[in-house]
C-alpha cells in the first residue's frame, strides 16, 4: 500500500526496547468458512465486500482485513474498468496474496476469498503470510478447528444451495459455541452465477440478548454538577449566518456509511 | 514499565439516546500513580454537533487532537461545510491506519448528530483506525472494563437528553471510582441537534 | 538490545548464525516430502499434500507440484508463502522467456531462475525447492536448490522434514534407468515411507510424470494402500 507512515516507529521501538509493551490491535477473534456449491458459493462471518460477485470474510487483525480488503476491492474495480471485463476471483486472491507477501505477514489479515466470475465459481484461502490454498471448503481464524470439524464430517460433494448455507451456518456455529473468541450471530453470502448476491445479515441470531427486567433511570438532578455551558443555534445566530437544508435524505446520499444495526 | 496506554491514565464514554448522544470523560492527567493536573479535558470539538474523545498516552491525546484540528480546518476550508460525524470516523480511521507500524497510542471515541439526517451517531476506534460501530455505547481509557459494566447496566434505549445526562454521568462517575488512574472531576456533553449542553461534574478528588 | 526489523543473523567466533526456524513463527509451512527422479523416459515429481500451522494440519490435499512452465515443474518446500511467491515469479518469467523466444525455456534455465531468487533473498526465505523439466535438447533432468540457495544438478533429488528417513531407502533402492512403472513405484514406496514416519507429511501422494509426450498426472490415496487411483488426467 503506498503511504505507510513510520513517523512513530522509531518512537515505538525505542519504548519496546525499555520495556514497554506494544499496543494490542483489535483483534476479530472468529470464525469464518467457506463452501462452493453446484453452481454458487457461499461465505460467512464478517463479510468485506471487493466486487458486486466477489466477498472476502476476514479474521486476523481487524484494522487490516478492513483495509486490505478496501484497498484490493478499490483495485480489482479499476483494474475491472480499464480492462471492461468482469473481475475474477482468481486476480482478487492473487492481489491479496501480492500485497500480503510484499509486507511479510506484518499485515495480519486472514481472508476467505469467494466468488463467481465467467470462469466459474471460485474459493480460497489468504493466509497474513501470503500462501494460498483452493479448497471447495474452508475454514479460517480462532475457531477454525471447530469450523473445519463440522465439514470434515458432513460436507458432500452434491451439495445444493440450501444445503451449502445450512452447513456453513453450521459450522460457523460449531466456532460460535466452541471457541471463546468468537462469537454472537450468523452473516451468510450467497453468491450464484446469473443472479444478484445475497447477503443475508444475521442469518441466524443463537445468542440473543434477552429484555433487561429491571431499569436503573435516575432521578432528574441526582448529578452533581458545578457549571454548565449551553451552544444553542440561537446563540450561534448572533456570530454567524445559519442555513437550513431540507431533511432531505437524497442530500445526505454522499454520507450515507453502512453501520452494523 | 507498563503500557503506553496506562501512565496517564483517564476515561471516556459516549452514549447514544432518543435524538440526542452524549460523550463525557474525566479530567486527570498522571504519571503512573502521582497526579499531576485535575484539569486535562480528553474531548474536543470539531463541528457545531460532533466531538472527539481521546484517551491514552497524553503525549499523543495532544498530538492527535491538533493533527485533527488541522485536517478538519483544511476539510472546511476545502469543502465549504463542517464535517459530519461520519465522515469524520472515516477520517479518523484512514489517519491511524496510516501509521500502522508506528502508531499513536490512543483510543478515540467519537459522537455525534449527523446535521443533514438529524441522527446521532457514535463509534469507538482501537489505536491503528479500527471502526466500532455501536448503537448503543463506546467506553475507552483505562476505566474500560468499569465502564463496560456500568454502561452495560445504566444504559437503555431511547433516553432523552436529560435522562441521558443522568445516566452517562453516573456510569462515568462509578467506573472511575473504581480506577485509580482516572477521575478527580468529569466534562459532559449532551449533543441535541440544535444545542450542545456542556457540564462540569463535581466528582471525588481523590 | 534494541529490537529492531531486518536483524535476523548473530555474527559468533565461528561464523554468522541465521536462526532459520525464528524466521517467521506462525506461517503456513510445508513441512513435507518431497522428491523428484530422473528414468528411462523423463522425470517424475513426487509429493505428499500435507500442510500445516504448528500443529493443525490447515490443508490435507495441498498440492506442492507446481507448474512452471509446459513440461517444468517444481516441488515446494518450507514457508508455503515464500515458495508460492517464488513459483510464480519463476513461471512469468518462462512464460515470457516463451513468447519471446519462440522456443520453450530449458530446464537449466528455469533452475537458474529459481537459483537467482533462493540466493539473492536467502536472508528472507525459507525455501527448499526441487526443479525436474523435460526438454527435447536435454531430456529428463532433476535440480535441488537446498535452504542457502546453491544448486545441485542430481540424477534424483529429495527435500522436505520427511526425506531424511528415506535417505537410506532410496539410497539402497535406486536405479539408473528405470521403467516408467519402476520410477513411480520407486517414488510411491519412498514417499509411503517418509509419511509414515515424519509427522509433518501425510495425506495423498502426488505424482508428475513428464516425457515427451507432456505431464501426466497421478494420485494414490492412503485408502488403498496408495495403490490407487494412478493417473488422473
Amino acid at each position: 500500500m503506498p503511504g505507510f507512515d513510520f513517523s512513530n516507529y522509531n518512537r515505538n521501538a525505542a519504548l519496546h526496547a525499555r520495556g514497554v509493551p506494544l499496543p494490542k490491535a483489535t483483534s476479530t477473534g472468529t470464525t469464518i468458512v467457506g463452501c462452493i456449491y453446484d453452481n454458487g458459493v457461499v461465505n460467512c462471518e464478517k463479510l468485506h465486500y471487493i466486487a458486486p460477485k466477489i466477498w472476502c470474510a476476514g479474521a486476523g487483525t481487524a484494522a487490516d482485513t478492513e483495509f486490505t480488503t478496501a484497498l484490493i476491492s478499490s483495485n480489482v474495480e479499476l483494474h475491472s474498468l480499464s480492462t471492461g471485463r468482469d473481475p475474477r476471483v482468481i486476480t482478487c486472491m492473487t492481489m491479496l496474496k501480492q500485497h500480503l507477501f510484499r509486507y511479510q505477514g506484518h499485515i495480519g489479515a486472514y481472508l476467505v476469498v469467494a466468488g463467481v466470475d465467467p470462469t466459474g465459481v471460485g474459493l480460497y484461502t489468504v493466509h497474513a503470510h501470503g500462501s494460498t490454498d483452493k479448497l471447495p471448503y474452508v475454514t479460517m481464524g480462532s475457531g477454525s478447528l471447530a469450523a473445519m470439524s463440522v465439514f470434515e464430517s458432513m460436507w458432500q460433494p452434491d451439495l445444493n444451495k440450501e444445503g451449502a448455507i445450512a452447513l456453513c451456518a453450521e459450522a460457523i456455529k460449531a466456532g460460535i459455541f466452541n471457541d471463546l473468541g468468537s462469537g454472537s450471530n450468523v452473516d451468510v453470502c450467497v453468491i450464484e452465477k446469473d443472479k444478484p448476491t445475497q447477503l443475508l445479515r444475521n442469518y441466524e441470531k443463537p445468542n440473543e440478548r434477552g429484555q433487561k427486567e429491571r431499569n436503573y433511570r435516575f432521578p432528574r438532578g441526582t448529578t452533581a454538577w458545578l457549571n454548565q455551558k449551553v451552544i444553542s443555534k440561537e446563540d450561534m445566530k448572533k456570530y454567524v449566518t445559519i442555513e437550513t437544508l431540507s431533511g432531505d435524505d437524497n442530500l445526505a446520499a454522499g454520507e450515507k456509511m453502512e453501520v452494523d444495526v | 514499565m507498563g503500557s503506553p496506554f496506562d501512565i496517564n491514565g483517564g476515561a471516556c464514554v459516549a452514549m447514544v439516546g432518543k435524538d440526542c448522544v452524549a460523550i463525557a470523560c474525566d479530567l486527570r492527567l498522571g504519571m503512573q500513580a502521582l497526579t499531576i493536573s485535575n484539569n486535562f479535558p480528553k474531548i474536543f470539538n470539531f463541528a457545531p454537533s460532533t466531538y472527539l474523545g481521546l484517551t491514552g498516552l497524553a503525549t499523543d491525546v495532544n498530538t492527535v487532537s491538533d493533527l485533527f484540528r488541522y485536517k478538519v480546518n483544511m476539510y472546511r476550508l476545502r469543502e465549504e461545510r463542517h464535517i459530519s460525524p461520519q465522515t469524520l470516523a472515516n477520517l479518523v480511521s484512514s489517519s491511524l491506519y496510516e501509521k500502522r507500524f508506528g502508531p499513536f497510542f490512543v483510543s478515540p471515541v467519537l459522537a455525534g448528530i449527523n446535521q443533514t439526517t438529524g441522527k446521532p451517531f457514535i463509534c469507538g476506534f482501537d489505536s491503528i483506525g479500527c471502526i466500532d460501530f455501536a448503537k448503543d455505547f463506546i467506553v475507552s481509557g483505562t476505566a474500560s472494563d468499569q465502564l463496560f459494566g456500568t454502561c452495560e447496566g445504566l444504559w437503555e434505549p431511547d433516553l432523552g437528553a436529560e435522562d441521558l445526562f443522568e445516566t452517562i454521568s453516573q456510569a462515568l462517575l462509578s467506573a472511575v471510582d473504581r480506577d485509580a488512574l482516572s477521575g478527580w472531576g468529569a466534562q459532559v456533553y449532551i449533543i441535541e441537534k440544535d444545542k450542545v449542553t456542556q457540564r462540569l461534574l463535581k466528582g471525588r478528588q481523590d | 538490545m534494541v529490537s529492531q526489523h531486518g536483524v535476523q543473523g548473530v555474527l559468533g567466533e565461528d561464523g554468522i548464525h541465521v536462526d532459520m526456524q525464528h524466521l517467521k513463527s506462525g506461517e503456513v509451512n510445508l513441512g513435507t516430502s518431497i522428491m523428484a527422479i530422473n528414468f528411462k523416459d523423463g522425470v517424475i515429481l513426487g509429493a505428499d499434500s500435507r500442510t500445516t500451522t504448528g500443529a493443525y494440519i490447515a490443508n490435507r490435499v495441498t498440492d506442492k507440484l507446481t507448474q512452471v512452465h509446459d513440461t517444468i515443474w517444481c516441488c515446494r518446500s518450507g514457508s508455503a508463502a515464500d515458495t508460492q511467491a517464488v513459483a510464480d515469479i519463476v513461471s512469468y518469467h518462462l512464460n515470457m522467456y516463451g513468447v519471446v523466444n519462440n522456443e520453450a525455456p530449458s530446464t537449466q534455465v528455469a533452475a537458474s531462475l529459481f537459483q537467482e531468487l533462493c540466493y539473492e533473498n536467502k536472508d528472507s526465505l525459507s525455501a527448499g525447492i526441487i526443479i525436474a523439466g523435460y526438454d527435447p535438447r536435454h531430456g529428463g533432468q532433476v535440480y535441488s536448490i537446498p535452504l542457502g540457495g546453491s544448486l545441485h544438478k542430481q540424477s534424483f533429488a529429495i527435500g522436505g522434514s520427511g526425506s531424511t528417513y528415506i535417505y537410506g531407502y532410496t539410497d539402497a533402492h535406486w536405479k539408473e534407468n528405470m521403467t516408467e512403472a519402476e520410477g513411480i513405484d520407486f517414488v510411491r514406496n519412498s514417499l509411503q515411507e517418509a509419511i509414515k514416519w515424519d509427522g509433518s507429511s501425510g495425506g495423498v501422494i502426488r505424482m508428475v510424470v513428464l516425457t515427451k509426450k507432456g505431464a501426466v498426472r497421478h494420485l494414490y490415496l492412503p485408502d488403498t494402500n496408495y495403490t490407487g487411483p494412478g493417473v488422473t488426467n
